[in-house]
């Protein structure tokens, strides 16, 4: 009889309301192998993870240890059974020392001495160096990875499951690393979970992938049978060539325009046929943008912390995505060009002329309308009325210096929800009440009363139902031809080819590569992502 | 009067002003430390200190009347906590609420019945208390006073040193990281609220039992206020904190002491002092690197956004 696998998943499905993060996913693992978990951001991976640490529970499914079904009911009852995770994002406690965060979560009286003394030992088993007194927010990223990797070492774990564990470290840290985990489950028969979708790192790594995508398993293979094209296309979908995406919105709006729309209390304004829109945005967007013209938007070198020298550039009447996997960027220049933050070096100009980046209003004054990712941490008061939240960047129109005049910020409000299709009870109600959908429409309202330039959107369907995506595209679009360059930040690849015409991939605070999306394939996508520039 | 008899008089009135603030920092400080801002102090040292004086009568004992005490904050605690980490109540509120739920329940009970006077013991150290200027203020206490001998040590070693300290401290600093690693953050929040209370009662029945020997109406006058400002001025560190317990105490005693001396001082305003010397001191000598990360911040764990 062969061995039981050291780890056996079966079945596990976890919904969150009607998305379904982990749909019946399998998963098994045996002693001394690496194997990699492929999957784009949102694909499972991680909640399967929590859910196999403890840390969320499922809806179906059981976890069998060695053979044995097991109960996990949290991080202390999972190292119990001998499995261990490293985190993707730390959790480590910055002000406490390395040796005081190694033994958290253990059990017994403190002993200082005991506890330094094992992470001299288990550092120099591992060859991963660390002074065990230092504190844990004096140490660089990679330090603070081996202390991660050496808090789960150091109880002995059978399953080893690291999550994204190379997001934040360089290519030497990386390497390392790899090597050490090799070494480890060569010499210790231990079995490792990697969880990454970087490709690079999967095909040297790994000796079995399992790839998710949408919450389902929909491939595996041993690495050495397997290629990095053939993985890159499972993990973006099997047909997601502009045709198939066409196809994909078309049949998506169907059932969103024959809905009614939700709580439709207030009329929607007509909206022309979704899908003729997309198609003709999609297939001839250079008809809008004038020839000769310099760009609206050019960020320049553009270098922050998880930034390096990005360059980038949108001309007026073009959509133009920036598409990546999560944490390569994205988020840190959303927060730039709200001016939110403030860049090391590089300069964002707005119709040729350079922003004061410095100066806060700076970016809207010069024309740059913001959607930002989290609407309700930047982008709205949640517990302010729909009117206040649509008028609040335009408070001079509507107020003397110390009256704000209620009866023409009404005015006002009333026009943009009617402009906007802006679904609401009543324009006084909290803007909480109203549904994802209208609540992105009074953001996307109050920056284009602005008239602005540029648009940036970042993940502007993030949340929102299908009719209310398919709403969101539409206006994105109409904004385009209207002379208004388009950017989208988005990490959904069918976001980005229904809506734009040229595609810039980010990985690694720089862009990788840059294509027409008529052009672009799943295949370059998915190696350009990887960080393997074709 | 000499100066030698002076500086006795000032010093020993400090001393017993400073130790309710000392019991109660403690506490305060500790519970700080996981991130708990607890702001019921006011109403743990309170309702201990009517507590205390009302158990002495029904029991005749001072002593259980202190012990009493010690067990009502600490229930002022539990409450607070559960408030706080169970339901979800923003911490803020709860406690101010408990504050006035307090102050008007004991002025409610003061008058109903007649509370005797009751005192704790007197303990003085033989030998010791015979020094020059020190030997009276530091050695003829009531006895709870030396309790802090062993609370002071204890708290530091609590926190510093025990695994539930490092877990405390863990909550404190970054409850996310925490409950990845298995620790239960509110929980253990909410167990440091009841240790907070317990000192805070401690505090509290030794200004009724120790010092003043009697209850009246809102007899701690805010000290619970002055306990928070000293852990603030204290930069979340123990020595500091109870270096300000010292200085309001002695800001206090000195209301007492000037015109004992024969200064003549509006006493109104002195009664002000040491709270507007802790609003001076915190503008002055705080530092906010040692501030623990999640100071005040309730935690519940978030679902990953499945997008």
């Amino acid at each position: 009889m062969a061995p039981e696998p050291a780890l056996r998943l079966r079945g596990i499905t976890r919904r969150y309301g009607p998305v379904v993060a982990c749909d019946a996913v399998d998963l098994t693992v045996s002693r001394g192998e690496i194997h990699g978990l492929l999957g784009e951001n949102g694909a499972g991976k991680s909640t399967l993870m929590r859910i196999l640490l403890g840390l969320e529970t499922r809806d179906a499914g059981t976890v069998e240890r060695d053979g044995r079904p097991v109960t996990v009911t949290g991080p202390r009852e999972a190292a119990a059974l001998g499995i261990g995770m490293v985190h993707q994002h730390f959790s480590l406690v910055d002000p406490l020392t390395v040796w005081e965060n190694v033994i958290l979560g253990d059990r017994g009286p403190v002993r200082r001495a005991a506890a330094v003394a094992s992470v001299r030992e288990v550092s120099a088993r591992y060859g991963l160096a660390i002074d065990p007194t230092a504190r844990v927010s004096a140490l660089s990223a990679g330090e603070r990875q081996r202390v991660e990797l050496l808090k789960c070492l150091r109880r002995d774990p059978a399953v080893l499951v690291m999550d994204e564990p190379t997001s934040v470290l360089t290519g030497a840290e990386s390497a390392e690393l790899f090597a050490v985990l090799r070494r480890m489950v060569a010499a210790e028969d231990r079995a490792v979970v990697l969880i990454s979708h970087k490709l690079p790192e999967i095909m040297a790594a790994t000796d079995r992938v399992t790839v998710l995508r949408a919450g389902r398993v929909v491939f595996r293979s041993p690495t050495a049978a397997t290629t990095p094209a053939e993985l890159a296309r499972e993990m973006v979908g099997r047909e997601v060539s502009l045709g198939a995406a066409v196809g994909v919105l078309s049949s998506a709006s169907a059932p969103a325009s024959s809905l009614p729309a939700p709580s439709s209390a207030a009329p929607s304004p007509p909206v022309s046929s979704p899908v003729a829109c997309s198609l003709a945005a999609a297939l001839a967007p250079a008809s809008h943008s004038i020839a000769g013209d310099g760009p609206a938007l050019r960020v320049s070198e553009l270098t922050a912390p998880t930034l390096d020298g990005l360059r980038l550039e949108v001309r007026p009447g073009e959509i133009v995505g920036l598409y990546g996997a999560e944490g390569n960027g994205q988020r840190m220049l959303g927060d730039i060009l709200s001016g939110l933050t403030v860049p090391d070096a590089g300069t964002v100009e707005v119709a040729g002329a350079v922003v004061d980046l410095r100066r806060s209003g700076a970016l809207h004054d010069a024309g740059l309308g913001m959607v930002p990712e989290d609407r309700h941490h930047a982008g709205v008061v949640l517990d302010m009325s729909v009117a206040d939240n649509l008028v609040m960047t335009a408070l001079s129109e509507v107020s003397t210096r110390v009256v704000v005049n209620r009866r023409r910020l009404r005015a006002r409000a009333r026009r943009l929800a009617d402009e906007y299709g802006i679904t609401a009870a009543s324009l006084d109600a909290p803007l909480r009440t109203l549904s994802g959908g209208n609540q992105q429409r009074v953001v996307l309202a109050r920056e284009l009363s602005a008239r602005p330039r540029v648009l940036v959107a970042a993940q502007p369907s993030r949340g929102l139902d299908i009719g209310a995506v398919e709403d969101m595209y539409t206006r994105l679009r109409r904004c385009a031809e209207d002379g208004i360059a388009v950017l989208i930040i988005s990490t959904e690849l069918a976001e980005v080819l229904a809506l734009t015409s040229r595609i810039a991939v980010i990985a690694g605070g720089r862009i990788a590569g840059e294509t027409a999306t008529a052009d672009a394939t799943a295949e370059h996508l998915g190696l350009l992502i990887g960080g393997l520039r074709s | 009067m000499s100066l030698a008899a002076d500086l006795e008089t000032v010093l020993s009135s400090g001393i017993r002003l400073t130790a309710p603030l000392a019991f109660a920092a403690c506490g305060e400080y500790l519970a700080e430390r996981g991130g708990a801002l607890n702001v019921s102090v006011e109403a743990m040292m309170l309702g201990a200190a009517f507590g205390s004086i009302a158990v002495a009568d029904v029991t005749g004992s001072a002593a259980t009347g202190l012990l009493s005490g010690v067990l009502i904050g600490a229930l002022i605690g539990i409450v607070h906590g559960l408030l706080t980490y169970r339901v979800h109540v923003n911490t803020f509120v709860a406690g101010l609420v408990l504050n006035a739920l307090v102050l008007g329940l004991t002025s409610y009970l003061v008058t109903i019945g007649e509370l005797g006077s009751h005192h704790v013991a007197q303990l003085s150290v033989p030998g010791l208390r015979d020094l020059p200027v020190l030997g009276g203020p530091l050695f003829v206490e009531r006895w709870p006073v030396y309790l802090l001998v062993l609370i002071v040590p204890l708290t530091w070693w609590l926190v510093e040193r025990s695994r539930w300290g490092l877990e405390l401290r863990a909550a404190g600093e970054d409850p996310a990281a925490a409950d990845m690693t298995g620790i239960r953050v509110n929980l253990c929040r909410g167990q440091a609220l009841v240790w907070c209370g317990a000192l805070a009662g401690l505090g509290g029945a030794y200004l009724a039992v120790g010092e003043v020997g009697s209850f009246n109406q809102n007899m701690t006058a805010g000290r619970g206020y002055l306990v928070i400002a000293a852990v603030i001025f204290g930069g979340w560190r123990l020595g500091r904190t109870l270096a300000g317990c010292a200085l309001f105490g002695l800001a206090d005693a000195s209301r007492l002491a000037l015109p004992a001396l024969g200064f003549t001082v509006n006493s109104q305003l002195l009664v002000s002092a040491p709270y507007l010397l802790a609003l001076v001191a915190m503008l002055l000598f705080t530092t906010r690197h040692r501030r623990p990360g999640a100071l005040a911040q309730p935690f519940r764990r978030h679902a990953p956004d499945p997008g």
